[in-house]
C-alpha cells in the first residue's frame, strides 16, 4: 500500500509527462511561427519575421557570409548532398513536351546539376553549422497517372503518399519535385501567378521539402524561356528547358532556404527570386554540338553545359563579393 | 483525493485545449517563381506609379493608348488625358505604393492583368490613402506594351497598417 506522499509523487510525475506532452503538441503546432510568410500578391510570398537572435546577432559562425543584398534569418540551409526527387504527376505518357524522353531529360539534369559551375553558386550560403555543398544527387522517381487538377494540398498530399507507400525514400535532406504535365492545372495560380514554387511541411513527423514545378508548354508566354529549347526534342516543345529553368531556380532556393527561415533579403525575396528570368551571358546551339538538332536548327539559346547537355538556365544570388546574379563562382 | 481530482481537471483542460485544434494543419505558405508575364507587367505598373509620383507626364503619357479609358464603379468612363491630368495635378501627391496579389493573362493580342494596390496620397492636403483592386488591359503597339483599359475599384478607404514600400518583387 503506498502512502499519500507515495500517491502524490506518482500525480506530480504523471502531470509532469503531461505537461511536457502538453508543451510538445503546442511546439508542433506553432511550429514556423517565427516567421509568417503571408503571400504577398505578387504571388510571392513576403517575410513577416519575427527575428531569432541569430538574426539579430548577425553573422555568428563563419559560414554565415553577410551585406551581399541577402540576409541570414537564422535557419538552417541543407548540408551535405542533397537528393532530388520526382513525382511525375499527370499524363508523362502523352503527346508534345509530355513524354518519356522529357522524363528522362529532367532526371539526367537533376543527376548533373550537382558540383555544376551554377550549382557552386549557392555554395556561398551556410548556416552556422556549415555551407551548402553543391553537391546534388537523383534519388529516384515515381509516375502518378491522374486527370485530377492540382491545389496547393493535393500537391503536399501527393508528397505524402509517394513516401507513405514507400515509392520513395522519407528524407530529410531531400527535395521532392511534384512535375505535372500540361494537361494539369495547379489552381492557385499556375501560369498567371507562379511557374513554380516551394515549401516545407511536416509529414509523418519528419521535416519534407517539396516543390511544384508545371510543364511550361501550358503557358509558353508566362513561363517558357524560348520557344525551342537546347533540349527540346522538337521545334516548338521548350517544355524541358523550361521546366529544367524553374527546377533549378526551386532547388537553389530549397537548399537555401528549406524551411523558410533562412536566406531571403528584406522584401522576401530568395536568391533564385533575385535573378528570376535573368540568364546574364548566353551561347547559341551548335557551339558544341551538345544541343538537341531541334535546338541547333532553331539556335537555341544557352548559358551552361554539364553532364553532356547545354542548359538554359537562370542565374542564382551569389552571396559573396557584394552579391551579384551570377552563372558560377 | 484532492490531487485526483486536480489531475481529472487537468486532464480535462489538456484534452479541451487540443480537441479545439484543427484537425487539418494549415499548409505552410509556398514561395513561389513569378510567371514572364508577372515579372515584366508588374515591372511596367512600377513605372507608371513611379511617373505618378515623379509627375513625368511625358513617361505617363507614352504608357497610355490614346484611347485609353479609366472605368470606376458608377461613374462614366475617365478618358485617360483626363486621368493623366488628375495625377499630375500640383495638389495631388502619390507618397508611396505597392502592389500585391498580382497575375497576368495572356490573351494573344492584349494581356490582362489583375493586382491589389496600396497606396498612401494627399489630394488638397487631405488624406486620399487607400486600397484598390485593379485590372489592367494592355495592348501591344509596335514594340511597346500600352495600358489601354483600367477597370478600378477601391477595396478599403485607408491603406492597411502594414509598411507601405515596394516589395521589389511585383
Ligand atoms: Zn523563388
Amino acid at each position: 500500500m503506498q502512502s499519500p506522499l507515495g500517491k502524490m509523487k506518482y500525480a506530480l510525475a504523471f502531470l509532469f509527462v503531461l505537461l511536457a506532452a502538453n508543451f510538445l503538441m503546442a511546439q508542433t503546432v506553432r511550429e514556423g511561427a517565427g516567421v509568417n510568410r503571408a503571400p504577398d500578391g505578387a504571388g510571392h510570398g513576403t517575410h513577416e519575421v519575427a527575428p531569432s537572435n541569430n538574426a539579430q546577432a548577425g553573422p555568428i559562425g563563419f559560414t554565415v557570409n553577410t551585406g551581399n543584398g541577402i540576409n541570414y534569418n537564422g535557419g538552417p540551409v541543407m548540408k551535405g548532398t542533397v537528393n532530388a526527387y520526382i513525382i511525375w504527376y499527370g499524363n508523362w505518357n502523352g503527346t508534345g513536351s509530355n513524354t518519356a524522353a522529357t522524363r528522362s531529360a529532367i532526371e539526367t539534369f537533376l543527376g548533373t546539376i550537382g558540383g555544376s559551375a551554377l550549382e557552386l553558386v549557392n555554395t556561398t550560403y551556410g548556416d552556422n553549422t556549415g555551407n551548402v555543398s553543391g553537391a546534388v544527387h537523383f534519388g529516384g522517381s515515381t509516375i502518378v497517372s491522374a486527370t485530377q487538377n492540382l491545389t496547393d494540398a493535393r500537391v503536399q498530399t501527393q508528397v505524402n503518399n509517394a513516401i507513405t507507400s514507400g515509392r520513395l525514400p522519407r528524407d530529410t535532406n531531400g527535395v521532392y519535385f511534384v512535375l505535372s504535365s500540361s494537361n494539369i492545372n495547379e489552381t492557385s495560380g499556375f501560369c498567371t501567378r507562379y511557374c513554380g514554387w516551394h515549401t516545407r511541411a511536416t509529414l509523418g513527423g519528419s521535416d519534407i521539402k517539396y516543390s511544384f514545378v508545371g510543364n511550361v508548354d501550358r503557358c509558353p508566354s508566362g513561363c517558357e524561356i524560348q520557344t525551342t529549347g537546347p533540349n527540346s526534342a522538337a521545334v516548338g516543345q521548350g517544355g524541358i528547358d523550361g521546366m529544367a529553368n524553374t527546377m533549378s531556380h526551386e532547388l537553389e532556393e530549397a537548399i537555401s532556404d528549406p524551411d523558410l527561415n533562412a536566406w531571403f533579403d528584406s522584401s522576401g525575396q530568395e536568391n533564385g527570386d533575385k535573378c528570376n528570368f535573368n540568364f546574364g551571358a548566353t551561347s547559341t546551339c551548335n557551339a558544341n554540338g551538345l544541343c538537341t538538332a531541334s535546338g541547333t536548327s532553331a539556335a537555341a539559346k544557352y548559358n551552361q553545359t554539364f553532364g553532356g547537355h547545354n542548359y538554359m538556365l537562370q542565374q542564382n544570388w551569389r552571396n559573396s563579393g557584394g552579391g551579384a546574379c551570377a552563372q558560377h563562382l | 483525493m484532492r490531487v485526483h481530482s486536480l489531475l481529472a481537471i487537468f486532464i480535462g483542460i489538456t484534452v479541451s485545449i487540443h480537441a479545439q485544434e484543427p484537425v487539418k494543419p494549415k499548409l505552410n505558405p509556398r514561395i513561389v517563381t513569378a510567371t514572364r508575364l508577372v515579372t515584366q507587367f508588374s515591372d511596367l505598373e512600377l513605372q507608371m506609379l513611379k511617373a505618378v509620383q515623379k509627375k513625368t507626364q511625358p513617361a505617363l503619357q507614352a504608357m497610355l493608348t490614346d484611347d485609353c479609358a479609366i472605368e470606376m464603379p458608377n461613374a462614366d468612363p475617365l478618358p485617360g488625358e483626363d486621368w493623366i491630368d488628375s495625377v499630375m495635378a500640383k495638389d495631388y501627391s502619390l507618397k508611396s505604393f505597392a502592389l500585391r496579389e498580382f497575375s497576368a493573362v495572356d490573351l494573344g493580342t492584349a494581356v490582362v492583368v489583375k493586382f491589389e494596390r496600396r497606396e498612401s496620397a494627399t489630394l488638397k492636403g487631405k488624406n486620399e490613402s487607400g486600397e484598390f483592386f485593379v485590372v489592367d488591359v494592355w495592348k501591344k503597339d509596335g514594340e511597346k506594351w500600352k495600358l489601354a483599359n483600367r477597370f478600378v475599384s477601391r477595396t478599403a478607404a485607408t491603406a492597411s497598417k502594414a509598411p507601405i514600400k515596394p516589395t521589389g518583387k511585383q
